[in-house]
């Protein structure tokens, strides 16, 4: 990980970390080869016939990566519509061979949590009692060993 | 009486970071009374258990950024004022006790001199320390990843020794609490030095409220081995410019191995008693 400024201010206050007392959704991500894992608090609302996230948590069991990412990821979530929210998803998901295999597993965990809850909200509009959604990686945390196939 | 543990549980943390950010004779003093709020939340907890008052370790988040210590330490005597009319939720004789240990703290945090506080400037700098851009990194990403571990294990052990009765595995968990507390203020003071101080992150609860105790042990074994790695390569990462820092982080790396001898120990206790 490459430690710069901004990476050092989300690391000494995660923006966002814990839970959300008025959460109307939540979604898991998970790594199932370590069992860490990134839960996401949704408090969306209704604008403009748009559901928007109006605010969002997240709590991870996980390294400091993953509290770095679910920082940024939730940071860069909250407000956005959940058409602005899945092009967030998106673009994550889609920069993951970019970068090293334990950052990339710990930002797959963090998006899939967010698409997760965005899921379980929806599913919820015609079933209050729909449980969390769990997506897990596909990604491994563990680095490649040198010489080993990608 | 869970709404006072987590007031206690905030009040602590903050007068601990108080504590790392001190750089004068204010130090000692503040880390002495965050260790007897420590205590009081670990009472108030007792209570909770006793009373089958169902309760996790969740919390607000905790400002701590500032340019003065006399704003933080403003800020505690608020949190103390404010626990000292929750106080009627538990025992008459606890109630007695943090009542008069509060008034004593609140009284002499306002007298403490007051400091410029440096533990926010992000300058990267330990001592006077001459370490490449990469053993910095290496020592920065340490020392958050680890603060929080130490944080985790303190709040993990306490969890476990507030649910248990049984003295033998209890004294393991004591001992397991007070090594990661100088674990944890070891790193704090490196963080504050270096101007990157945070309050550790909240713990998830599936870490504490665990029913295989046995898997507890098992991967907590597992985890110091990988912490002994971690200390391994970071005196390898800052041994070329700073052979003290690498003997401070050999000595870490050695303490890990009675952890694991007490948890191996704890285990083959827990076995027996248990017939797992």
């Amino acid at each position: 990980m490459t430690v710069d400024a901004q990476l050092i201010e989300h690391m000494m206050e995660p923006k966002n970390y814990g839970t959300l007392e008025d959460a109307n959704s939540e979604g898991i991500g998970k790594n199932p080869e370590n069992g860490e894992k990134v839960a996401i608090y949704l408090k969306v609302l209704q604008e403009d016939g748009e559901d928007v996230i109006d605010d969002i948590r997240f709590q991870a069991i996980g390294c400091s990566t993953t509290i770095v990412a679910g920082s940024m990821i939730t940071e860069e979530a909250k407000g956005l519509s959940f058409t602005g929210a899945v092009n967030l998803i998106a673009a994550t998901m889609s920069i993951l061979d970019k970068v090293p295999p334990e950052d990339a597993a710990c930002s797959e965990m963090v998006a899939l949590a967010l698409r997760a809850s965005i899921e379980t909200y929806i599913k919820r509009k015609t079933d209050s009692d729909f449980p969390a959604i769990t997506y897990q990686i596909s990604n491994n945390c563990a680095p490649k060993e040198e010489g080993e196939e990608v | 009486m869970k709404r006072l543990a987590i007031k206690m549980h905030e009040a602590w943390l903050s007068t601990l970071m108080a504590g790392f950010m001190s750089s004068g004779v204010n130090k000692q003093r503040l880390f002495d009374f965050s260790d007897i709020l420590f205590r009081h939340f670990t009472w108030i907890e007792r209570e909770m258990v006793l009373a089958g008052e169902a309760y996790n370790y969740d919390r607000d988040t905790i400002p701590i950024k500032v340019v003065k210590l006399s704003v933080i330490l403003h800020n505690i005597i608020e949190r103390l004022n404010q626990i000292d009319l929750q106080l009627m939720s538990v025992s008459p004789d606890l109630s007695h006790r943090i009542t008069h240990d509060l008034k004593y703290i609140t009284g002499a945090m306002a007298l403490l001199d007051d400091e410029d506080i440096t533990a926010f400037n992000t300058q990267r700098k330990l001592d006077n320390l001459e370490l490449s851009d990469e053993a910095t990194d290496a020592l920065t990403l340490f020392l958050f990843e680890e603060s929080y571990k130490e944080y985790e294990l303190i709040m993990i052990y306490n969890y476990l020794k507030a649910h248990s009765d049984d003295a033998y595995i209890n004294r393991i968990f004591q001992i397991l609490v007070d090594e990661s507390f100088f674990h944890l203020k070891s790193f704090g003071d490196m963080m504050a030095k270096m101007g990157i101080l945070g309050v550790p992150r909240i713990v998830n609860k599936e870490l504490y409220q665990i029913d295989d105790i046995k898997g507890f042990f098992l991967a907590g074994i597992d985890e110091e081995l990988a912490a002994k790695e971690e200390c391994r390569k970071l005196s390898e990462a800052v041994g070329a410019n700073s052979p003290e820092l690498a003997k401070f982080f050999d000595f870490i790396n050695n303490q890990e191995n009675y952890h694991i001898a007490l948890m191996k120990d704890a285990l083959a206790h827990w076995e027996k008693e248990t017939n797992v």
